[in-house]
């Protein structure tokens, strides 16, 4: 890093991309190299891998959660606001029946409680996920153009100040076909 | 080597990926329509439906212009072309949320060759039939604050005990469920087409598109579970949806459609018109578009055997239509269903419906008919015409003839619904070609991922229960 960058309070963050032969060999490697104690670790894969959450070392997902509490809130929204228009702030008789008739709030009901839930699984991910996100220091590598095609890469994000060289040979015994270093570039 | 083959199950010979693949021919075959110039048949498509589709805004305009009496719909066929063609279209819409959600909830691999070709049907299946009520409002620019509850100085809100008001919520809610659907599932593939782009400008424009997704491992950990999930929540409401616009119906009181046999003989035959649909497009596709390493034979297959199911359920739902109106010893209910649409003067419509959704789907006990891609055309064609004269017979005939003589009527439709039904027509195929032209028809990112999982387990292919 040149003292420029410093200067300008920018610390180009720093990965080693190294690339797999199959979706198992990922699966094994991820596993090796994180269990080797490194921390910041991803993979990019073309599709989902069945075991990489695990390989990777991932808690639980959030996004069930983030959806039932879509769900109850539409639900209620729903409801309250049927209630609210029927019978506080409209009140009016037809043919004598009930201003609040229960059986009859059930759809509206239901499709804001699935709007809501749907919504929230949608937006709840890209939220998530930092989605959208142009730009990513793994996009610098030329060969990274093929991890949405038929490439399978892990990236692990360097410290400040360590060492490429040490995290090329523990992919390299992880069983990685080969590896390059990846830097920020500052724009 | 023989022995996966020998695990196959004997009776499912066919297979759902044809050839030798990799990640990469599969990415490669799958984005190549994309890629190539759009061909003189396309062009020629894409001619008629454009032309269709002027069609539709001239008769929008007129209608708009004059008013909603220049439509054939008069009392006391209050409802006529608005709300069959509203019907048909969602119906249509229905197979791509069965394909899509209730097939990979039941984990059928072979969902994933047409899932987003289905899925797209559906977001334009729909969008064809939201015009109809809107148009039916008469003036469209107000109807955001008749049908919503919007909290204007007037304080007067839509009556929330209408299926009406309902269906509203419904297909709104329908709608933009299935767009977020459709759209998460297409981020990989767009993510794969801004990869495989060749020149700046495409790449530029996929990539806004895929929104920086770089496949990452911690978002495919919570994709998969949003994608479940918008799939578990797409399941009922696709159920609710048509069971809500059966209730249009159902809630009222007049003879042939008081019935409680609606909702579920609503949602039959949607998935019945919907998958036809479907057919009707992806044998041309899969032709055209160097698809048929992917849609195989055993999609043909399976899909003409929902067909033969869902017909049969639609046939039962016929039969005790009919059989409800005998046994209840309700002489309206008599005279509609053993009179009227037998021998009134809607009757044509009503044989060429028994016809087209009972008879015809039965060619479908034939393997050879199944697989037949001719065969297959031709009946899809006529299932569509037939649930279109389903939605007819169900809304005219019942109120032409209702309970007083001196309230009888006739119907015919004017020049302008004509065109609204053909120009919806043209809508339709316009958005689908121009799908066709700018993303991938088939699920790239699944499709790989099915491979994977074939070739670990060859029987999990014909299983479809197994991971």
């Amino acid at each position: 890093m040149s003292a420029g960058h410093e200067d300008s309070g920018f610390v180009a963050r720093r990965f080693v991309l190294a690339e797999f032969a199959t979706p198992e060999a990922l699966l094994v490697g991820t596993r090796k190299v994180r269990e080797a104690g490194y921390k910041n670790l991803d993979t990019h894969t073309p599709m989902p891998i069945h075991g990489l959450e695990e390989a990777l070392g991932l808690g639980r997902p959030k996004i069930p959660t983030i959806v039932l509490c879509g769900a109850i809130a539409g639900a209620c929204i729903a409801y309250a606001m049927i209630y609210f228009c029927n019978v506080i702030d409209f009140p009016i008789n037809v043919g004598g029946r009930p201003l609040h008739g229960p059986p009859a709030n059930i759809p509206i009901t239901f499709e804001l409680a699935i709007l809501l839930a749907g919504g929230s699984s949608f937006f709840g991910f890209f939220t998530l996920a930092k989605l959208p996100l142009p730009y990513h220091p793994v996009f610098e590598s030329e060969d990274f153009a093929r991890a949405a095609v038929d490439a399978y890469f892990l990236s692990v994000e360097l410290p400040p100040e360590g060492e490429a060289d040490k995290v090329f040979a523990e992919v390299q015994t992880a069983g990685a076909l080969s590896a390059e270093l990846v830097t920020e570039s500052e724009r | 080597m023989a022995a996966p083959n020998l695990s196959r199950d004997p009776l499912e010979p066919l297979p759902l990926l044809e050839g030798k693949h990799t990640d990469k021919t599969i990415n490669d075959s799958l984005l190549e329509h994309v890629w190539r110039g759009a061909g003189k048949g396309w062009w020629a498509l894409f001619a008629c439906a454009l032309s269709a589709l002027s069609l539709l805004a001239i008769a929008i305009c007129w209608t708009l212009y004059k008013g909603i009496g220049v439509w054939g719909n008069n009392i006391p066929v209050g409802w006529a072309f608005g709300i069959i063609n509203f019907v048909w279209w969602i119906g249509i819409g229905h197979a791509g949320t069965l394909i899509s959600a209730i097939l990979l909830l039941f984990q059928q691999k072979w969902r994933t060759s047409i899932n987003r070709f289905a899925e797209a049907m559906t977001l334009f299946a729909v969008i064809c039939a939201l015009l109809f009520p809107l148009l039916h409002t008469g003036r469209p620019w107000f109807a955001a604050y008749w049908l919503m509850p919007y909290p204007s100085v007037q304080r007067i809100w839509p009556q929330f005990k209408s299926p009406l008001t309902w269906d509203v919520f419904a297909v709104s809610t329908y709608f933009t469920i299935s767009l977020l659907f459709w759209f998460l599932g297409l981020v990989p593939d767009l993510a794969a087409l801004r990869d495989s782009s060749k020149s700046k400008t495409k790449r530029m424009i996929y990539g806004l598109f895929a929104m920086g997704w770089r496949g990452s491992g911690r978002h495919w950990a919570e994709y998969k579970w949003a994608y479940l999930l918008l799939a578990g929540l797409s399941t009922p409401l696709v159920l609710s949806v048509h069971t809500i616009v059966s209730f249009d119906f159902a809630v009222s009181v007049l003879p042939g459609w008081h019935t409680t046999i609606f909702p579920p003989y609503f949602v039959a035959g949607a998935v019945f018109s919907g998958f036809a649909m479907v057919l009707t497009w992806m044998l041309p596709a899969r032709e055209f578009l160097g698809l048929k390493h992917v849609v195989t034979l055993k999609h043909l297959d399976n899909m003409a055997k929902i067909l033969l199911v869902t017909g049969m359920m639609v046939t039962y739902g016929y039969v005790m239509e009919h059989f409800v109106a005998w046994y209840s010893g309700n002489p309206y209910e008599f005279s509609e269903f053993f009179r009227v649409r037998q021998h009134g003067p809607m009757a044509p419509i009503y044989w060429l419906m028994m016809f087209c959704n009972c008879v015809v789907p039965q060619i479908f006990w034939s393997k050879r008919a199944r697989t037949n891609i001719l065969v297959l055309w031709f009946a899809s064609i006529l299932i569509n015409v037939g649930m279109w004269c389903e939605r007819f017979t169900i809304v005219i005939t019942s109120l032409h003839r209702d309970f007083i003589p001196s309230s009888w009527g006739n119907y015919s439709p004017t020049w302008v619904d004509i065109s609204l039904f053909i120009g919806t027509i043209g809508l339709f195929s316009t958005l689908f070609l121009l799908f066709l032209k700018f993303v991938p028809a088939v699920a790239v990112t699944e499709i790989k991922e099915l491979r994977h999982e074939l070739d670990h387990d060859p029987t999990a292919e014909t299983a479809g229960v197994t991971h």
